[in-house]
């Protein structure tokens, strides 16, 4: 029971960065039917600045905004960019769009820093851990979720509470409808990549704190668990995607303390497994979108 | 020609006509594989030392893009996967080929006794194929799943999961794979040492590419990925088309990737993973996914473009001798060039040429209408056929609601063969839904659909078409990137399968019917609206229907135009011996063409009888006038 319990806090704190992540995938996805392969790229972006400011002894309180600065910027960049440039194309044009971006983005790192891993200092508090009875709970844990469940608070009533919510809510229903009634589609779209900048950010804050070292192809692995999470939860569905993350937090942690050590090494592995056997039982994901065709 | 004709329509296997489909494409690819030989070869007399290797590594590279070719060309689902399948194929080729001295000393303690085993490599080759297709079996099967179609998203990411997954597992099972660092090798000087094996799984992938987009098979597949919903109600069952496009394909980039292993003498994760996919897709991209000279000429045209990438970021412009102060441009002629090169190509490709270089265009083609005679138009036969058949399809008593609006109550019509039967009603009254249901696109709440008495309510869509119910769209969904003739043969293929018995019209006779002769060579995308409606038509008809059903055959036309669809329909209906249920706004036309109409208004029949009847009916006049006409 104590170890359940503590799986259950170990993955509620791994599943808010993926909720956060993948909340960001579903928001763009809603708007411009992108499913974002370059999404982690800018966690990337934002590490090369942590290293470079935190190697300059800046201290992480005044690294963390500009984290989250320089995600929303480089969201924006990027369509500004690209994804403009690729509106309404074919589905198969915008996924390699993304991965292209993907490639650019990390490739100009390779370029022009260096192949190799660059550490920066973490945090002293990240290892920190204090007990509730037999519970030994990280503090990062625990600020992880706290600063989650403000942030998705806060997204949900953005979305459901203000004319830009409501723009985006309508877009990702029917954009072409959207548009026709009067939402402008550069502002809800623009709005769409900050506000995924603005997700990513704060999940790379806490990304990096605890890798505390980037490298060119950093962005891979927050990519693909924000993209499997919304995928998990229903891709469209901003519900979905949060509850998509906190489930694939949850299963990796499950796996991990649970198989046995000879094979534990490919938890991920068995993570994808069981990613597979749900999408074939369950295609749509956990949430189900309607989404009709015209004929 | 005539005999030729005769030709294609007895033979109803693999390939439509043996001439078009396989002579032509077997020259056109052996020309092309003699061009990019030649090439290498000259590339290699001209530039000695590292330029043989390259040119070994653009051929296997050939090999393995073209096996992704076969699917992603054909089906239209991007697939990040096949990478990951070749990890699959390279480690099992790598566990079985190499001396068990050799792998004594990295996996002594492989799983299942592996360390002993000792098979040739060509034995390794045929264990890796078939390993390998295994496990596209269930992947396609997961891919079928989640609604796999042109450009479909989960589809995508489950492919994208596999590559990780392989990757994954390629690092933590050392005791199998070596690991992450160490990996699997051969003997030194063990390699592959001729490019004879080489040669002939290029020149293989090549034909096998360029037959299967030719085969029947090939051309389903196509029809899916232009339309999937369009195929699927002609009777085609894109999921099928994709596995078997999957399999196919899997199996070539196993040959790809065991040769990829001999020839580099080692086998490490990080050569089967993200850069390795980005590099290949890149090549089909650029040359152009949905063409096997598109995807060889790709290949050629990024190789080049790597190398010279990859030397400018050495050397910088004393790459072509010249001694040019290049310290202005230093800040881009960096190592690792070619990566930032390989991601740029993808992007603007994506961004400015999504189709890549040769989009469609394949040698054959050009080299069959250069070789062959202009065909004069068929004699469209006077004959119906078949008009003794007694078919029937009785809709009774269907309701549709969506959510709160009930979109259909309680609402039927019945059609006999040899009958032209009409529905009209106002926008809104329910006439597409009705088609939606009949084909089963649109689940009915309550009601029967029975054809000849079997009811068809639940039927998938494309087993409804194969029963011998076809339809066309309103909103117009041929298969666009497809010829006006190959949109009719996709159907015909399906009909043919479906009655061998009986004989279907050829494609080039329904194309001269529909008036589409001198199109007969366009792509579907660049017909005029009224063409586009005309072909809708032909395509129908082509899947030899009991009954057509047609959503507004005449919407966009002007008055001359649907006057000649009244023609064109009963023509076209009596050459396949269908019954013919036609929805329009076009009174003129419907009173034209139909025995019997049936007038909708919000969700039900208000009138059913004969033209006269139905333009004397009060409430149809009301209903389409409004009550001031009443």
């Amino acid at each position: 029971m104590t170890e359940l319990l503590q799986n259950l806090i170990d993955g509620l704190g791994r599943g808010s960065i993926y909720a956060l992540l993948a909340l960001g995938v579903a928001v763009i996805f809603g708007v411009m039917h992108l499913l974002n392969f370059a999404h982690g790229e800018l966690i990337t972006v934002s590490g090369y600045v942590a290293f470079w400011t935190i190697s300059e002894g800046w201290s992480w309180y005044l690294v963390t905004p500009i984290i989250i600065g320089t995600a929303i910027v480089t969201s924006l960049v990027i369509e500004r960019v690209a994804f403009s440039r690729v509106r309404g194309s074919s589905d198969f044009t915008l996924l390699l769009t993304s991965f292209g971006v993907h490639f650019v983005v990390s490739a100009i790192f390779l370029l022009y820093v260096s192949a190799s891993v660059k550490t920066f200092s973490r945090p002293g508090w990240v290892t920190n851990t204090y007990s509730i009875g037999s519970l030994h709970i990280e503090v990062f844990d625990t600020v992880v979720i706290g600063v989650t469940l403000v942030t998705l608070l806060g997204t949900s009533w953005l979305i459901q509470r203000t004319m830009f919510g409501l723009a985006l809510r309508a877009a990702a229903a029917d954009f072409d409808t959207a548009r026709l009634m009067g939402v402008r589609s550069d502002t809800v779209i623009r709005g769409a990549f900050a506000l995924s900048g603005l997700l990513a950010g704060i999940a790379g804050v806490f990304w990096l704190m605890r890798a505390g070292n980037t490298v060119p192809s950093a962005g891979i692995a927050p990519m693909l668990k924000g993209v499997l999470a919304a995928l998990i939860g229903g891709l469209g569905s901003l519900r979905g995607a949060v509850l998509g993350g906190f489930v694939l937090g949850l299963a990796e942690v499950l796996l991990r303390s649970r198989l046995p050590d000879s094979v534990a090494s490919l938890t991920e592995g068995f993570v994808f497994l069981l990613i597979a056997l749900l999408f074939i039982f369950r295609p749509q994901g956990l949430i189900r979108v309607a989404h009709a065709e015209r004929v | 020609m005539a005999d030729q004709r005769s030709l294609n329509a007895t033979h109803a296997g693999m390939f439509p006509n043996l001439r078009r489909d396989v002579a032509f494409p077997v020259v056109g690819v052996g020309l092309l594989f003699g061009a990019f030989i030649a090439v290498g070869l000259l590339y290699q007399s001209l530039f000695s030392g590292a330029a043989e290797r390259l040119v070994t590594i653009a051929l296997i590279d050939a090999i393995i893009v073209l096996g992704i070719q076969i699917y992603v060309g054909n089906t239209g689902v991007l697939s990040f996967g096949h990478i990951g399948f070749g990890a699959i194929a390279g480690y099992t080729f790598a566990i079985f080929a190499i001396a068990p001295a050799e792998k004594a000393k990295r996996i002594p303690d492989a799983p299942f006794g592996l360390t002993d085993v000792d098979v040739g490599s060509l034995a390794a080759v045929a264990v890796a194929v078939a390993v390998t297709v295994v496990v596209a079996v269930f992947v396609g099967i997961g891919l079928a799943r989640s609604g796999a179609e042109s450009g479909a998203v989960a589809a995508t990411v489950i492919t994208l999961a596999l590559l990780f997954v392989t990757h994954e597992v390629a690092r933590h099972w050392p005791e199998m794979t070596g690991g992450e660092r160490a990996g699997l090798s051969f003997r030194i000087g063990g390699a592959l040492d001729t490019r004879m094996p080489i040669y002939l799984a290029l020149a293989g992938a090549l034909v096998l590419a360029r037959l299967f987009a030719q085969s029947r098979r090939g051309r389903l597949a196509k029809a899916g990925r232009e339309d999937d919903l369009a195929a699927r109600a002609m009777g085609v069952n894109p999921m099928v088309q994709q596995m078997i496009a999957l399999l196919i394909s899997v199996a070539v980039v196993s040959i790809g990737a065991s040769l990829r292993v001999y020839e580099t003498g080692s086998i490490l994760p990080e050569n089967f993973f993200f850069n390795y996919t980005l590099l290949t897709l890149a090549m089909l991209i650029v040359g152009g996914r949905n063409s096997v000279t598109g995807a060889l000429f790709g290949v050629a045209v990024m190789t080049v473009g790597r190398e010279l990438a990859r030397r400018l970021g050495q050397d910088g412009f004393e790459v072509f001798g010249l001694g040019l102060d290049s310290a202005p441009l230093d800040w881009i002629f960096r190592e690792n060039l070619q990566t930032v090169f390989f991601g740029v190509a993808m992007l603007g490709f994506m961004i400015w040429r999504p189709k890549g270089l040769l989009s469609d265009w394949e040698f054959d083609d050009w080299l069959y209408r250069r070789f062959t005679r202009t065909q004069s138009a068929p004699v469209v036969p006077e004959t119906t056929m078949d008009s003794d058949q007694d078919a029937r399809l009785e809709v009774d008593d269907v309701s549709v609601a969506f959510g709160g609006f009930q979109a259909l109550s309680q609402a039927g019509f019945e059609v006999r063969s040899g009958q032209v039967v009409g529905i009209i009603g106002p926008n809104g009254a329910g006439k597409t839904t009705m088609l939606n249901v009949v084909t089963g696109l649109v689940p009915a709440t309550s009601g029967r659909v029975r054809l000849n008495g079997a009811d068809l309510i639940g039927t998938p869509s494309h087993e409804i078409a194969r029963a011998g119910l076809v339809r066309t769209f309103q909103n117009l969904r041929l298969f666009g990137s497809l010829t006006v003739r190959e949109n009719v043969q996709v159907t015909r293929l399906v009909a043919i399968a479906e009655h061998d018995d009986r004989s279907t019209p050829e494609a080039d006779v329904l194309v001269a019917a529909a008036g589409l002769w001198d199109h007969r060579d366009r792509r579907a995308s660049e017909l005029d609206y009224g063409n586009s409606r005309r072909l809708e038509l032909a395509r129908a008809a082509a899947a030899r229907p009991l009954f057509l059903l047609l959503d507004e055959p005449t919407s966009g036309m002007s008055d001359t135009e649907s006057l000649a669809m009244v023609e064109q329909v009963q023509t076209m209906a009596a050459l396949v011996g269908a019954g013919v249920v036609v929805i329009d706004h076009d009174l003129d036309f419907i009173i034209g063409i139909c025995d019997r109409i049936y007038c909708l208004d919000r969700g039900t029949v208000i009138a059913v009888g004969t033209p006269e009847e139905i333009q004397a009916d009060s409430a149809v006049q009301a209903a389409y006038l409004g009550s001031s006409a009443s």
